[in-house]
Formats: C-alpha cells, sequence, structure tokens
C-alpha cells in the first residue's frame, strides 16, 4: 500500500516519468482528491508524481484578453487573487464556496479539473466563461475547451500521456453578468446538491445577447444547458420567459441518485437553481 | 472538627478549567493511539464480503509467509471465544458463520500496519452465501433465516437471559400499566402514527483503539473503551483468564456520545498477543468505524394514543421495532434493548399503557448505544405525534403539553410515580423565553418539543487521600470521554472541603490501581460519581475531627490519610427539558434553516458552569446533525456512506444561535443536588424541527432525517403538484403554479 513520489522540477521531467510508469503512475499536485481516493483502496498507483515544485506551473496572469490560471495555483489563490476578481466577480464567489479554507489551501485548480468530479463547484463556472484548458505532452501542446474536457464520472479527454499545464478564461465581452449558485440544503461544508453557474449579456434593447448556463452535480459530468441557452437567445428576458427556459434543463441533465438527494429532486432542483441563477442575472442588470 | 470555612466566593459559582484542558490544548495528552510498546507489533483483520454466508475455509499459508507478518489467526483458533457487554454472542473471529459484510474471519499481526494489511490481502477466503435479511420485520417472519441457530450456546453476563418469541429476536419486552381497553372505550379520539429513524453512527474524532501486551500472566489492554472495568469483567469471560490478572487502563478518550462502551479489537488482540509473545496494537479507520458496529438502532415507531375532549391523554400503546443488526453484543442492558426502549412519551402523565420494544437481528452492522440509547428515535416519535393530535384537535401545541406534562404524583408511560417534577415550569419557563405565540415571519415557523431524560443511577466508590505536602489527590477509575468528569469531582471535592480547586487533583487509575466503577454511561457521572465525592470529602472531615486536626496540621502529622468514598444514587428523578425551534423554509426548495432555539433545561445544582453548557449545546447540535442530516445508509447490507464526506455531521457553521435557559433551583440526588445533562439535550431536535416546519408551511415529515427533498415532497403533495419522477420521465413542469 505504498507508492514512489517523485518530484519533477519541469514538465519534461515529468512528461518523461510518466512514459516511464505509464498506467502505475498517477499524477497529483495538491493530493486532496487522490488521498480520499488512496485511502479509501480505490486507487492503487505505484509511482505518484508531485506537479507542485514545477515553478512554470503556479501562478495567474492577467490580460486584457484573457486570465491565465496555471494548474497548480490553489483554490485559494485564485479565491484572493485580485485579477480574478478584476476579471468576473462570480469566479472569486466560486472558488470561496469550494469545501474548507483548509482544503482550498491545499487543492489546485488543475487538479481539480483533471480529476472529474462532476460535484465540484469550479468546472461549470469555468464551463459559463468559456474557459479551456492547456494540455501539454511529448508532441507539445493542445487546448481542450472545457465543454469537451470532461467524459465522465473522474474521466477526462486528457491523454495518458498530457499533462494539464493551465487554464485560460477569455476576457467576458462588456456588460456580462454572471453567477454561480450552489444548493447545500443540509450543511455548509458539502458538494451541491445541485449548481448552477450561468453568463448573460443584454443588448441594448434588453434582449438577451449572450447566454451561457451550465451545472454541476447533474450527472456524470458537469454539463451545458444548451436547451436553456437557446431557449433564452434573442429573447426579451421577462420571467415568464425565464421560467420556460429553466424548465428546459430537464433536457441537458442526467442526474442519479446519492446522499445528497434522489434524481428527481435533483431535476427539480436544477430547475429552481437555474430559474434564480438567470433571474439573478436579469435583476443584476440595473 | 476545625475546618476554617472558605473565604473564597462559592467554588460552583466560578467557570471551571479543565483538569486536563491544559494538557488538551498543548498536545501533551495521550490517547490510545498515541501509546506504544517496545516491539509491538500492528494488527489487521480480514472482514466478510457478504452479509451471510457459511464460511467454508481459511487459506493463511500465503499469509503466513510474507515479510514481517508474526501471527495469522482464524476463526479456529480462536473459537468458541465470543464477545459481548452482555451477551457475548460476536465471534472474535468467525468460524462457521459470518453474519454481515465486514464480519471478521481472521487477523494479522505483523512488523508495520501496511505488513499487515498486505497479509490479510493474502488471505483466501472461501463462502458459501446465506440467505440474508436486512428488514427487521422480515427477520421476524416465521420462516426467517436464522441468524444465530446456536443461541444456547452463548453466555449472558449477570443472570439469565430474558425469553423471547422468535429466534431473531435479541431482545422483547412489553411494559403493560392501568386499563388500556378501558382507556381507548372512553376517549374521545384516538391517534395512530408511524415514525421511521435511521442509523446513526456517534462520529467522534477518535476512532476506537487498542493496544495489548502480556506479562507474566497478567494481560494489560489499552483501549478507548470507556468503561474499563466493564471490558476488563467481558474479556475475563470471552479469553478464559481471571478478571484479576487482567489490567485495562483507558487514556483520554477522543469522543465518545455514546459510543465507546462496546470493545471490538481488544479480544483479537490478545490471541494475537498470545501467539506472538508481543503487544499488538490496533487504530481503527474511520472507513472501518462505519462500517464495524455500534451505531444508534434505528427504529420503526408506531403510537396510538387516546385523549379526552381536552387532549389529556387517557392510554397509549406503543410498539417499537429495532434493527439490532447481527449482534446483540453492543448492548449492556439486561433486556437486549437499547435502554429506555418502552419510554415512548417521556414526561407525560398516562394513566394506561402497553408498549412493547423488540429487538431484532438483521444482517447488517450491530448496532448499540449512542448517547441517551432510545430517546432520540422515541422523542422524534413522541413529540411529533403529539403535535398531530394537537393540530387535529385545535389546541394549541404548548397547551397540549401542559395539560399532560406530568405533575408530582402522577404515573409516567413505563408506570413509574413521580415523586418531583418540573415539568410545568419548564414549559412556562419556555413560553416566557421564546415569547411562543408571537407572529412569525412569512414561511418561518415554530415548533415545540418537550422530552424528560433520568438522573443516572448506580454505585461507585473512589479514594481521597491528604499528603503530606497538603495537597488532596482523588483517585477514580472514571475514564473522563470529555464530559468533564474530573474536573466535576475535583470542584465537588474542593467545595465539600472548602478548599480551593488547585489544591485537589484528580489521578484516573486503571482497574488495577483503582477501585471498581460501572464506567460513563447512563448519564450516572455526575449523580454517582459526584456524590462518591461528597462522600470523601466528608469522610475526611469526620477523620479529622477525631484526630482533632485542621487539614493543614492534619497534612504534617497524619499523611497519608486516605479515605473511600461511596456513591450511589438508586432514586427514580428525571430531568426535563423543552425546545421551542423556529424554522425558515424556502418552499420551491424544501430547504430551511433554524433561525432561532431557545432550550429550557432543568439541570439540579450546576457543578461545572462550563461543561454544563458545552453538553447542552453540543447536545443541541449533535440532535440537530441526527435531526436533519445524518443518517447510515446501506443497500443491502451494505454500508454505502463510508466516510464522513458523504456521512455528513454538522460543523460550526450549520449551529444556529440557541438560547439557553437553566433551571437550577430544583435540587436533584447528585452532589449539592446536580442532575445529569449530558444526554438531556439531544433526543428532543428532530421533533421540534419537525414541527416548526409544519407549523410554517404545512408539511410534515415522519422519518428522520428531516431534508429538504422530504419537505418538498410533502409540500408537493399538499400543493397538488406533481415533482419530477425518480425516473426523470414526468414533465417537470407539469401543474405547475
Amino acid at each position: 500500500m505504498t507508492y514512489d513520489y517523485h518530484e519533477p522540477e519541469t514538465v519534461a521531467e515529468a512528461l518523461d516519468l510518466m512514459a516511464r510508469h505509464g498506467e502505475d503512475a498517477h499524477l497529483v499536485a495538491g493530493a486532496t482528491a487522490f488521498t480520499l481516493l488512496w485511502r479509501q483502496g480505490l486507487l492503487r498507483p505505484g509511482h505518484v508524481i508531485g506537479l507542485r515544485r514545477i515553478v512554470g506551473l503556479g501562478g495567474i496572469t492577467a490580460t486584457d484578453k484573457e486570465l491565465v490560471i496555471g494548474a497548480t495555483a490553489t483554490h485559494r489563490e485564485i479565491e484572493r487573487s485580485a485579477d480574478v476578481a478584476r476579471h468576473c466577480p462570480a469566479l472569486t464567489r466560486t472558488f470561496a464556496s469550494v469545501a474548507t479554507v483548509r482544503i482550498r489551501n491545499q487543492a489546485t485548480l488543475g487538479g481539480n479539473l483533471a480529476h472529474a468530479d462532476p460535484a465540484q463547484d469550479p468546472p461549470p463556472m469555468l464551463m459559463a466563461l468559456g474557459a479551456e484548458v492547456v494540455a501539454a505532452s511529448a508532441a507539445g501542446e493542445r487546448t481542450i475547451a472545457l465543454d469537451d474536457l470532461f467524459v465522465d464520472v473522474f474521466t477526462t479527454s486528457l491523454r495518458s500521456d498530457e499533462v494539464l499545464t493551465a487554464i485560460r478564461v477569455p476576457a467576458l465581452a462588456p456588460g456580462t453578468h454572471a453567477t454561480y449558485l450552489k444548493f447545500l440544503p443540509q450543511t455548509a461544508d458539502d458538494y451541491a446538491t445541485v449548481s448552477v453557474a450561468a453568463t448573460m449579456r443584454f443588448t441594448d434593447d434588453g434582449e438577451v445577447a449572450d447566454v451561457r448556463v451550465a451545472l454541476g452535480a447533474c450527472g456524470p459530468t458537469p454539463v451545458r444547458a444548451r436547451s436553456v441557452e437557446d431557449a433564452l437567445a434573442g429573447a426579451v428576458p421577462d420571467a415568464a420567459r425565464i421560467a420556460d427556459a429553466a424548465a428546459r434543463v430537464d433536457a441537458d441533465i442526467a442526474p442519479f441518485d446519492d446522499v445528497r438527494g434522489s434524481a428527481g429532486y435533483k431535476r427539480d432542483m436544477a430547475r429552481v437553481w437555474t430559474e434564480r441563477a438567470l433571474l439573478s442575472l436579469v435583476e443584476g442588470r440595473a | 472538627m476545625t475546618l476554617a470555612k472558605s473565604t473564597l466566593p462559592d467554588i460552583l459559582e466560578t467557570p471551571e478549567w479543565r483538569v486536563e484542558g491544559r494538557d488538551k490544548v498543548t498536545g501533551a495528552a495521550r490517547y490510545a493511539a498515541d501509546i506504544t510498546r517496545p516491539g509491538m507489533l500492528h494488527a489487521a483483520f480480514v472482514g466478510s464480503p457478504f452479509p451471510h454466508a457459511r464460511v467454508a475455509s481459511v487459506d493463511v499459508e500465503a499469509a503466513r509467509k510474507m515479510p514481517g507478518v508474526r501471527a495469522v489467526l482464524t476463526g479456529a483458533d480462536v473459537r468458541p471465544a465470543r464477545f459481548g457487554r452482555r451477551l457475548q454472542d460476536w465471534p472474535v473471529l468467525a468460524w462457521d458463520r459470518v453474519r454481515f459484510i465486514g464480519d471478521r474471519v481472521a487477523a494479522v499481526a505483523a512488523d508495520t500496519v501496511e505488513a499487515a494489511e498486505r497479509a490479510a490481502a493474502a488471505i483466501a477466503v472461501e463462502y458459501e452465501e446465506l440467505p440474508a435479511v436486512f428488514d427487521p420485520e422480515a427477520a421476524l417472519a416465521p420462516d426467517a433465516p436464522v441468524l444465530h441457530p446456536d443461541a444456547a450456546e452463548y453466555t449472558y453476563l449477570g443472570g439469565t437471559r430474558p425469553p423471547r418469541s422468535h429466534a431473531n429476536m435479541q431482545g422483547h419486552v412489553v411494559h403493560e400499566h392501568g386499563d388500556v381497553t378501558a382507556g381507548f372505550e372512553a376517549a374521545a379520539a384516538v391517534f395512530e402514527h408511524e415514525f421511521v429513524v435511521p442509523r446513526v453512527h456517534q462520529a467522534y474524532i477518535e476512532p476506537r483503539a487498542s493496544l495489548v501486551w502480556i506479562e507474566g500472566d497478567t494481560v494489560h489492554v489499552v483501549t478507548t473503551n470507556k468503561a474499563p472495568f466493564a471490558l476488563r469483567d467481558q474479556m475475563a469471560v470471552t479469553i478464559g483468564v481471571p478478571a484479576a490478572k487482567i489490567v485495562v487502563d483507558t487514556p483520554h478518550v477522543g469522543g465518545d456520545f455514546g459510543g465507546k462502551g462496546l470493545s471490538l479489537d481488544e479480544f483479537a488482540l490478545y490471541f494475537l498477543a498470545r501467539a506472538t509473545g508481543r503487544p499488538v496494537r490496533s487504530v481503527l479507520r474511520y472507513a472501518d468505524e462505519l462500517q464495524l458496529s455500534n451505531t444508534r438502532h434505528a427504529a420503526r415507531i408506531r403510537l396510538r394514543t387516546a385523549v379526552d375532549p381536552n387532549g389529556r391523554i387517557t392510554a397509549h400503546q406503543g410498539r417499537v421495532v429495532f434493527d439490532g443488526g447481527a449482534y446483540a453484543a453492543g448492548k449492556p442492558v439486561a433486556g437486549l434493548l437499547p435502554g429506555g426502549p418502552t419510554l415512548t412519551l417521556a414526561g407525560y402523565r398516562v394513566p394506561a399503557a402497553r408498549v412493547e420494544a423488540v429487538a431484532v437481528y438483521t444482517n447488517t452492522l450491530p448496532a448499540g448505544h449512542a448517547r441517551a440509547p432510545s430517546q432520540p428515535q422515541h422523542t422524534f416519535a413522541a413529540e411529533s405525534h403529539l403535535d398531530l393530535i394537537a393540530h387535529a384537535m385545535q389546541i394549541d401545541p404548548v397547551e397540549l403539553r401542559v395539560r399532560n406534562a406530568i405533575r408530582a404524583g402522577e404515573t409516567d408511560v413505563e408506570g413509574n410515580v413521580w415523586h418531583d417534577s418540573q415539568a410545568q415550569r419548564v414549559i412556562a419557563t419556555l413560553l416566557a423565553a421564546s415569547q411562543w405565540g408571537g407572529t412569525v415571519g412569512l414561511d418561518h415557523g415554530r415548533g415545540v418539543a418537550f422530552s424528560a431524560r433520568h438522573v443516572g443511577r448506580g454505585k461507585t466508590s473512589l479514594t481521597l487521600t491528604l499528603a503530606a505536602d497538603g495537597s488532596l489527590e482523588v483517585l477514580t477509575g472514571v475514564a473522563d470521554q470529555g464530559g468533564g468528569a474530573h474536573t466535576m469531582i475535583q470542584r465537588v471535592v474542593a467545595r465539600e472541603l472548602g478548599v480551593d480547586v488547585a489544591r485537589v487533583h484528580v489521578r484516573r487509575g486503571d482497574t488495577g490501581h483503582a477501585n471498581v466503577d460501572p464506567g460513563v454511561g447512563g448519564s450516572r457521572v455526575t449523580p454517582v460519581a459526584g456524590n462518591a465525592a461528597v462522600d470523601a470529602a466528608r469522610k475526611l472531615k469526620a477523620r479529622l475531627g477525631e484526630l482533632v486536626l485542621t487539614l493543614d496540621d492534619a497534612a504534617r502529622t497524619a499523611a497519608p490519610l486516605a479515605v473511600t468514598g461511596e456513591g450511589e444514587q438508586n432514586e427514580h428523578v428525571f430531568g426535563t427539558y423543552a425546545y421551542s425551534v423556529e424554522v425558515s423554509v424556502d418552499r420551491a426548495t424544501g430547504c430551511f434553516r433554524v433561525v432561532d432555539a431557545v432550550l429550557v433545561a432543568d439541570v439540579g445544582t450546576v457543578i461545572n458552569p462550563v461543561a454544563v453548557r458545552g453538553q447542552l449545546e453540543g447536545g443541541f447540535v449533535f440532535g440537530l446533525g441526527q435531526a436533519v442530516m445524518e443518517e447510515l445508509r446501506l443497500d443491502d447490507g451494505r454500508v454505502t456512506t463510508t466516510n464522513l464526506g458523504d456521512y455528513k455531521i454538522p460543523t460550526i457553521a450549520d449551529a444556529p444561535s440557541l438560547r439557553l435557559v437553566l433551571i437550577t433551583d430544583a435540587p436533584g440526588p447528585g452532589p449539592f443536588g446536580a442532575k445529569s445533562a449530558g444526554e438531556l439535550a439531544n433526543p428532543a431536535v428532530g421533533a421540534a424541527i419537525a414541527n416548526a416546519i409544519d407549523a410554517a408551511v404545512g408539511a410534515r415529515v415522519m422519518s428522520l432525517p428531516i431534508t429538504a427533498e422530504k419537505v418538498r415532497a410533502e409540500l408537493a403533495k399538499r400543493e397538488g403538484y406533481a415533482p419530477t419522477s425518480p425516473d426523470g420521465t414526468a414533465d417537470s413542469t407539469a401543474g405547475r403554479r
């Protein structure tokens, strides 16, 4: 029940270790998710490759065009980053809602995304913000839209020879409103029963110019609610229209029963919280 | 007798410093898992993957040859050793049959935890599956599989096992008093309701840990068990070693909440220590804590109550089915039911009652004791039931309780006559403190719940020694599991002797040194050990009187001077308490928040003013967790909430404000008039919240935990709104307002 721990100092070294140990290797950064799985016996790698010493993988930089968050930036760093707050206050609040400060001090965004837990908070918000990740391999770098990253529970489209190195969040078009709502009916320290992230921009006539909605904890992956988006595109978002659009979320999600609620309840709550998220954006416009 | 009267302020008025507090906050305190011995080995176990199976073969050859492995034992090596607090029905290692997922069939001692676990994983066990039963009612069917065909072989400690009418019953009791038939016939109305309460875990921070070694002919045990003398006596029977040759030592205990009275590993560790000649330690992983044993019993409770036109109870019937799990070993009480099994309407006048309670074997992890056994189940049922009666009779819920709360001279549901009762005062105080009947906001509601718990009974003794330096030392066998027992003893002795508390040192002794004590539990420590502390101080004063010496002179000329204090409490006395809780409910989601809570508690004289608040506030939060979030879930006998990420307990962020009003001037039978407090506050929280939610939005939840989903489902029924069906096929907008 032991493993060899490696601490590469460059991405190239990490890729080399991955090539050498193949399936027997597991990447970690903060290792919060890994530790839980390992202690339950669900992961038994012979080699664990820690990425935290790779200097270039950390940090947060902002330009006019985008926000770039290094894969090993912790949730707490992102939560406290002035650049992130300037870029999108809802993103700051999303990171502040993850677990507890002790976890946020340790857990990294790259680890979060690569872990692909469908109930995590940042993925739906980053999806609604149109984020993409950068994946490096011996063959070079490629970018993957967040919409295409999540494949199944704990499964991403990252190849086994790739390391997630950064997350790029494009600058929001002026006038875009964003929100993240996390439904925590039992205890403040929990995964969401459902969560909804949404961004919306309006034309001068008050019509919806652009809308993106994504949900967490509503199926095997975080999901875009394209049916909801389609129902709102170009519409004047009054309460009735929003209620109608929110009800269409049912077509986009595939929740399952767990300790946080039955699938049926989550469907019901996905509608309620989608409606609330959209209403808050419309009301927040003033 | 020339002892000077103290010029200090009354010790009991001064907030206490915990005697163990400094060690705990500095990290000096040592817990069972901190203790090591030279040459110590580590244990690992092999558990059954099947809920019910015959053990066909166990192949340990590969495991025995693995590096670092010092012993591998199977059921054949320990047969016929079984353990248990009252009924010894749990094989130390199963030799013919496993009865729940996790039931142990082999044990390993190795140089490291990793080596032990590797070896355990290499043990090959062949099972032949047997039909399993998970539902207690199904287990009581005439043709149900019998879990314990060898029950006649089991040792029952301290008497004869009470008779049972079905082989799958662990314990069965029927209480009856008064003319129940006449009470129902004369009633103006009869109400019947059924309630369901799930298994919950005590969720202490410190997992069970134990260390066993043999020195000469003496077996040494370091344990997290809060009743070391009881463990010693249980072990003596299980392992066939005289109690005098077993020394049990319980260091600091990191939380109990009723769960640390049952030991699991100590028995197997003895056999491993004997096989290896070395000390062997085991520290449970939390996943094992949640899957192996001693949860609170799940219960199905059906209550039927007859009332007169004014809502006064004329007769009551109850049927309570407890899911006892695979073994009765966790239950210390004679009837092999959780304590207080028939106390279905605690604190009320019940002229006639017939209450039947049964604990049933199922192929699930064994249930045991948890803080105020039976009472969270019963109080949720009873106080919800009474609210439903009040609603139907159009009587204010508090008024209904005033009309029925027991007064001195009246008989309670178990047929006991109360010689004193603060029930009316508790309710009147709650009315005033909560401004009951005042207005609340939209979708807010207030609920009330009232209940009672006995002041602990039993006997113990401790020794008090005056040393030459003038200090006083108490030696007690009471383990302090966090309740503040040692501080209580210190303050009682200091006050009785009129000396500064700093002069009194409390030392806990293992079973080889301290006087016999029944252990922490049953709300007995303050009334019983506290009375022993008073008695010791009085005996020392009497001794000084005989010697015509002051304490200081006696220290100089007669020390060491030792006395034994005896404490006994057998009076039938109850403390009563009541909650008013205000909730706000989000109708669209069913989500609710407790926005205000008031607790009035009759605790008698307060010995530890900080700890009594801690016990009551902590009891409220503990009760809140079991009311609204905790449920140990099982799927075909397999626990699915195997970590504290899925088995949620409250954090401080979940704790609402609580206003606490103590009634302290009605003396109880404990030291200086103290009553018990540690198990007083947790049972009634669930009903208070259920009642508040119903008052707020008309949604009645009949099972714990009260989740937002359940509230939403009840609201949907009332609104004629069809929520999406679990398979997701229904149109989620159907019938929307």
